[in-house]
């Protein structure tokens, strides 16, 4: 047991923490919540706001106390360790640059406070500012830098304590597209460089995907499924997370016919066959994404199904487009064909009918217990 | 704001706001260079010999045109509105900015309540403040003099004090002070070098504040002055009862001289902000 909590960089067991809410009652942020987190892994929670995601991170780094369970850092119980004696450090949402120091001042700090010498410190700043991009702008005031720079001052003066995990509470979502794009990849790259654990904090799947070894998506104070970006895409554990993550339609139902043709049958009657692997009797919820889906070949083979609609719109996005149907119960679904199944919806005007296909083993099917 | 006339009419508003306020304290300034020795308001001659009264030098006003029987006098009344203004501005200034602090960072019961109870000396009628202290000073023995003078002063300067830190510190991100224990600085460190440099133009402010309104005061000071300890504003009121005379003139442009340089240094210390 000792060995194998010594792999982990950071563990929480059974976290609950509440809030008085402003208007009376209480507000259970975290319900319970265990994970382990690894060595030099870039971890990230990802949640809608409210989720208690802020609230995790900030119990690990020691600005909140849980109501009961503990947080391990390292190995160490740190229940009642002030912030100032654990050994990670933050990038804030808002950065939280001291104004009135400069921005070597800033990135120094740290060291400064730990009584580093004033040589060494200057190398270790000078270092960091290199890494970072941001040689020749160490004497400049937080407030003449831009927004991407300012968050590469704040990841900067976090990192130059070489903390065990660093905590990022939403750092990049103050940042406009493009720049939040380069960042999310910067931010990968450095992790990987580093070699130290991150642990993210984002409201946004997209960045989630992007960057996350592991993901942790939480919901009302309760973990929802852990597993690597691609786990939570394909095979999601919980209507909630197939719904977070990624763009698709779920049909809810109860599983009828045989364990070799399973069909999943709605309530209002619409009835879908779906790959082997649910028993009759279950209920399920199958998750159908526009890439998955294609206009129907003219003879379509036993490994395919086929769905009757309408093509309500087709939606330029860039790179691919998105065709946007209505099934005869109303249900809207969308199609995101690959290149050459565009070509088969363009002779398809909208309002006409469409017979849209999918291989029967793609879309995941949830069973839920 | 179309009309070139509106824009006029609006200019000729803003001048005439500015002579309603500053022609009585032009005039004030003027005469006080007035060597008419009876009647100030009656324009004769350029002197600076009002000044030099003020200041004991010799001059050839005769004893009769002076009120100010001594030097001495006035200028120990403004050696005590000296001392006292900054003896109660440092208290003042310690205890309101620790008042400022506590209130800001805890939670407390009623806290809206003690708010008020720390803004309430500010909007108390002086003469009410003064009266009060007056009796309390006499009911507890105290006797009337510099120290009764300070202990009163002190009394609703911390309230200036705290409602000007507190307004700074308010308008303070306390993710700073996260940041700075996040990056390993204890409590002591965090305020030296994050809180205590943030809210520093609040306390210079408030202090600033703190040291004009003490030198200023008249009318609680006239209650719980003793016969022995006179303030600046006791002293010239004291002349005033005997007439308006150049003099008065001469040591009002002083004191305006004064109040403007202190005004300027605190609009300074917001700036560098």
């Amino acid at each position: 047991m000792i060995e194998e909590a010594l792999d982990y960089i950071a563990e929480v067991k059974d976290a609950v923490k509440r809030f008085l809410a402003p208007e009376g009652g209480a507000i259970t942020a975290l319900d319970g919540i265990s994970l382990e987190i690894q060595q030099s892994q870039f971890v990230t929670l990802l949640g809608p706001s409210g989720c208690g995601k802020t609230t995790l991170l900030r119990a690990i780094s020691g600005f909140e106390e849980l109501d009961s369970g503990e947080v391990r850092i390292g190995g160490e119980l740190v229940t009642g360790v002030p912030p100032y004696r654990r050994p990670v450090n933050t990038v804030f949402q808002n950065y939280a640059l001291f104004p009135h120091l400069s921005v070597s001042g800033n990135i120094g700090y740290g060291l400064e406070v730990a009584g580093v010498p004033r040589k060494e410190r200057d190398r270790r700043v000078g270092e960091a500012l290199e890494r970072v991009g941001l040689a020749g702008f160490d004497l400049r005031k937080p407030a003449q830098l831009s927004g991407g720079q300012q968050q590469r001052v704040a990841l900067a003066r976090a990192i130059i304590n070489q903390p065990k995990l660093l905590l990022l509470d939403e750092p990049l979502s103050a940042l406009d597209r493009n720049l939040r794009q380069s960042m999310q990849l910067e931010l990968k790259s450095l992790q990987h460089d580093l070699g130290i654990c991150f642990l993210f904090v984002t409201h946004d799947q997209e960045e989630a995907l992007t960057m996350s070894d592991q993901v942790i998506v939480l919901n009302q104070g309760q973990i929802e499924q852990i597993g690597p970006p691609e786990a939570h895409y394909h095979q999601p554990a919980t209507r909630f997370v197939a719904e977070f993550i990624g763009d698709g339609t779920l049909f809810s139902g109860e599983i009828q016919n045989t364990i070799e043709n399973p069909i999943l049958v709605t309530k209002d009657g619409l009835s879908i066959a779906v790959g082997v692997g649910p028993k009759v009797g279950d209920k399920a919820t199958l998750i159908i994404r526009p890439e998955q889906l294609n206009i129907a070949p003219e003879n379509p083979d036993d490994s395919m199904v086929i769905l009757d609609a309408v093509l309500e719109q087709s939606v330029f996005q860039g790179a691919t487009r998105r065709y946007v149907c209505q099934l005869a119960n109303g249900t809207s679904i969308s199609a995101a064909p690959t290149e050459s199944g565009d070509q088969a919806f363009s002779r398809v005007k909208p309002g006409e009918p469409v017979r849209l296909a999918y291989r029967r083993s793609a879309p995941h099917v949830i069973i839920e217990t | 704001m179309k009309h070139p006339w509106l824009k006029r009419l609006l200019s000729v508003h803003g001048l005439l706001f500015l002579f309603f306020v500053y022609a009585p304290i032009i005039i004030v300034v003027v005469y006080s260079f007035n060597s008419h020795p009876v009647n100030m308001m009656v324009w004769k001659d350029f002197t600076l010999d009002w000044y030099f009264s003020i200041f004991g030098f010799p001059t050839k006003l005769t004893e009769q045109t002076l009120y100010v029987e001594s030097t001495d006098q006035l200028v120990s009344a403004l050696k005590n509105s000296l001392l006292v203004a900054a003896s109660t501005t440092t208290f003042a200034t310690i205890v309101g900015t620790t008042t400022a602090l506590a209130v800001y960072r805890h939670h407390f019961r009623l806290k809206p309540f003690y708010q008020g109870l720390l803004y309430m000396p500010m909007v108390m009628p002086d003469i009410v403040l003064g009266i009060a202290l007056l009796v309390f000073f006499v009911n507890f023995s105290i006797k009337l003099g510099l120290m009764s003078i300070m202990i009163g002063h002190c009394t609703f300067l911390i309230s200036y004090v705290f409602v000007v830190v507190s307004a700074r510190l308010a308008g303070m991100d306390d993710t700073l002070e996260q940041a700075s224990a996040d990056l390993g600085a204890k409590p002591w460190t965090t305020f030296r070098r994050v809180t205590l440099p943030q809210i520093l133009p609040g306390i210079v402010g408030g202090a600033l504040l703190a040291f004009i309104i003490s030198m200023d005061d008249l009318v609680i000071t006239y209650f719980i002055a003793g016969v022995d300890s006179t303030t600046l504003p006791v002293f010239i009121y004291g002349m005033l009862r005997r007439g308006v005379k150049p003099e008065i003139n001469a040591i009002a442009t002083l004191m305006l001289a004064f109040s403007f340089v202190i005004a300027s240094l605190g609009l300074y210390f917001r700036k560098r902000s």
